[in-house]
């Protein structure tokens, strides 16, 4: 394991019952009757599309393993453990469903959108429309990403209102947007200023908000690429493209790459509906073009032999047969060809000495850049990328375990127990002597404000080959409510506690069925361990580094097979205040009746790392 | 307490901050230091580059900022620890034409690593600088922000909380 010794790792039970997820079960209802890979696409991210494909996998063989599976101990060896244990501080804990929440058990929704240079939140609507981008004064460097400031170039020391043109620069790489010959008028609103120089058009109506222009642009646009798309359809194919160029080129044309896209995407989305809601295909107005509907027909255009002749013949076939989606052929359509026909100029300039090398933008430079940047003149600052506030819910009760509030606060912690070990005698974790019994303290903690009776349970013998003994020498016990921090502080002041642990350490020794030490919210309890031989190590006596060879007899070692890992059964009980189900019952119930509570996890603890005995 | 040994390593004030006989501190009176904040040795701190009220004065849009009190060049905050030769020195800006230097504030419960170089012009608290990053003047980074070792934080850059900074800008 990548974590240094020792740690611990909690099993979410969510691997051995699968969520209850609506979602989710329609979707495994789908797969298996296989249709097209579109469906059922609502939950967002990779990560639930892995767990219902490890669900699918254990479908199978879950109904045969589950009856044993119920009682046997926790393995955190058996490949199935792997895709469910995870650090504590990962975890969170559903206070509806009472259970242990892994973050395959957890969707994720956005809250807002802030920007991370001038922490601004942006409402959502405005990033529908503007993109997710800071639409402030915040902009990154093309060039080294690092943010951009807005300074005068008139540096003079100026007494007096000082304006002068502004440029934006950056004081890592010394870039300006001087080099780009740009210069802004006013110190704010840096974007639309920016904006409005790069539109390189002179068209008339895009004014102040370039998005509402060219969403007006787009509006404008639409009834002309109809009207081409039915001129298609009457079979009018013979010279429409070089008509149409001179026709609409004059009356608009994208300027910029967001209106290119703002004109494709409305082109494209004509041309679906168009094509796929005519009389001889009804699925089509249902399902659109992921429909298996869609699919067959467009399968069909390719057998059809007759598919060219509808096209040129006329218009007498032209109904019965589908009408063909057709690609962009003018630029208010979106068509956008090279601008550079002739690429001379910029080969000469590539070859030149004060272009060349240093001059082109390099690939990770051009990636943020409109797709025709090829030199660093052409690059423009970059508004900053918002970033976004999630919170985070149960994806079987829908309720919120983790609510982002401001920017500068604390994600809330997992309110379940969270442990750590850590050995009392300090042998190096590394290189654990066979055979030689060690003491590892174990400190569980509350983070709830109610106490908790906790009961530890070990298999006596480790699973796996490198059979370790284990004992928890105390495996009942309390841990206190997480109260007032003061209190722990005036209880100590009371009862003089030697101050420093390993002195008390060293006094103390380790006794069963009492607890090592005992703090507010806290508990310490002893496991005595007696790490186990490695296999082979009697077979290959001479294995004098830490890999174990393949003895004469034994098998071969596997990786890892020689780190010490506890599984620990913890089961814990608490009386909560049962807020939840007296609102249910309608405030019938008493005030102050308590509703006991439990919850019961397997964990891992990761002790050290048993060296092989010579 | 412990029994103050008479020429001990560190030099220990009544607030409860531990600063090594070893570490170079500039301009003391222009620092402020919370308490329980441990500065270990050839750590620099040039309180020196402080802002003169002068040059704030002699600028008519703005009053001068408290002419009496002695400006604050660099406001460690309380339990925060800065480790061997770290370097803080107050950010500084060229604004109207005159080089002036800002305060450098730092937060609680930080941790300043071994080399570092902080010219922020605020750490917030629970920040964690690693060993020999550099910190751009007038960054401003945000509560329980993580800085990798060796990483450099251009200058203005902010960094919002809860983020981790790594590596370099190009």
């Amino acid at each position: 394991m990548s974590r240094p010794f020792p740690y611990t790792y909690v099993s979410c039970p969510c691997a051995d019952t699968p969520v209850p997820d609506p979602a989710r079960k329609r979707k495994s209802r789908e797969g298996s009757q296989k249709q097209t890979p579109e469906q059922g696409e609502q939950t967002a991210g990779g990560d639930s599309k892995d767990s219902t494909n490890n669900e699918h996998k254990e479908d199978s063989d879950e109904e045969e393993e589950e009856e044993e599976e119920e009682e046997q101990t926790f393995d955190p060896r058996s490949p199935r453990s792997n895709f469910s244990m995870y650090p504590p501080e990962q975890l969170l804990y559903c206070e509806d469903c009472h259970q242990i929440k892994c973050p395959r058990c957890i969707t994720e929704e956005i809250v807002s959108w802030f920007c991370p240079s001038c922490l601004f939140e942006t409402p959502s609507s405005m990033v529908k429309s503007d993109g997710n981008r800071c639409g402030r004064n915040c902009f990154n460097c093309p060039i080294c990403t690092a943010p951009l400031a807005v300074s005068t170039i008139e540096s003079v020391t100026g007494g007096g209102s000082q304006q002068g043109p502004w440029v934006l620069s950056c004081s890592y790489c010394m870039w300006t947007t001087l080099d780009i010959g740009i210069k802004f008028d006013k110190p704010t609103n840096i974007r639309s200023q920016l904006q409005k120089m790069t539109d390189t058009t002179a068209a008339p109506p895009f004014d102040t908000r370039t998005r509402q222009g060219s969403r007006a642009f787009a509006d404008l646009k639409s009834p002309l690429s109809n009207l081409a798309s039915v001129d298609e359809q009457a079979g009018n194919r013979e010279a429409p493209s070089d008509q149409h160029i001179t026709k609409q080129d004059q009356t608009a044309t994208p300027s910029n790459a967001e209106a290119q896209f703002a004109a494709l995407k409305s082109f494209y989305r004509n041309q679906i509906s168009e094509t796929s809601t005519s009389p001889s295909d009804p699925l089509g107005s249902d399902f659109g073009f992921s429909s298996p509907g869609a699919l067959n027909r467009l399968m069909s255009l390719y057998t059809s032999s007759t598919r060219l002749g509808s096209l040129y013949g006329g218009n007498k076939k032209a109904k019965s047969k589908p009408p063909v989606m057709r690609e962009a052929l003018t630029p208010s359509e979106g068509l956008r060809i090279s601008a550079t026909p002739n690429p001379d100029p910029v080969i000469s300039r590539l070859r030149s000495a004060e272009g060349g090398w240093d001059g082109v933008a390099s690939i990770a430079q051009r990636a943020e850049q409109s797709p025709d940047v090829r030199f660093t003149d052409d690059l423009l600052p970059l508004p900053v990328l918002l970033r976004t506030k999630r919170a985070k819910r149960c994806k079987a009760c829908k309720h919120i375990l983790l609510y982002p509030a401001a920017v500068t606060t604390a994600p809330g912690s997992p309110s379940s127990t969270s442990a750590a070990s850590a050995p009392s005698p300090n042998p190096d974790l590394n290189a654990l002597t066979p055979l030689r019994p060690i003491h590892v303290l174990l400190t569980l903690k509350n983070h709830m404000f109610d106490p908790v009776r906790v009961t530890l349970a070990t298999p006596s013998v480790t699973p796996g080959r490198v059979a370790s003994k284990v004992t928890v020498l105390s495996p009942q016990f309390d841990i206190g409510a997480n109260s007032d921090v003061w209190d722990e502080a005036l209880q100590g002041a009371s009862a003089p506690l030697t101050t420093d642990p390993k002195l008390r350490a060293a006094e103390k020794v380790p006794e069963a069925g009492k607890v090592w030490d005992k703090g507010r919210n806290w508990t310490t309890v002893v496991l005595e361990v007696v790490p186990g031989t490695l296999p082979s190590s009697d077979a290959d006596a001479g294995g004098g580094d830490g890999e174990v060879r393949s003895g004469a007899g034994s098998a071969p070692a596997q990786p890892d097979e020689d780190v010490l890992e506890i599984p620990v059964f913890v089961h814990m009980e608490w009386d909560a205040e049962g807020q939840l189900e007296q609102q249910d019952v309608g405030k019938a119930s008493k005030p102050d009746d308590l509703v006991a509570r439990e919850l019961a996890y397997w964990m891992v603890l990761g002790v050290g790392r048993i060296q092989p005995s010579f | 307490m412990a029994p103050k040994a008479a020429k001990g390593e560190y030099i220990e004030t009544d607030t409860g901050n531990k600063i090594s006989r070893r570490s170079q501190i500039h301009g003391t009176q222009h620092i402020i230091l919370g308490g329980k904040t441990v500065i270990q040795a050839e750590a620099v701190i040039r309180g020196d580059l402080y802002r003169l009220s002068s040059t704030a004065a002699s600028d008519p849009t703005n009053p001068p900022a408290q002419p009496n009190t002695p400006s604050v060049a660099i406001n460690v905050g309380r339990y925060s620890y800065i480790s061997k030769s770290a370097v803080l020195r107050p950010p500084s800006r060229l604004h109207r034409g005159v080089h002036s230097y800002y305060p450098l504030k730092i937060g609680d419960h930080v941790f300043v690593g071994e080399a570092a170089v902080i010219e922020a012009a605020s750490l917030g608290n629970h920040v964690q600088v690693g060993a020999g990053a550099v910190v751009g003047s007038m960054a401003i980074i945000k509560d329980f922000a993580v800085v990798l070792e060796g990483a450099a934080v251009p200058p203005g850059m902010v960094v919002p909380s809860w983020c981790v900074v790594g590596g370099e800008a190009c």
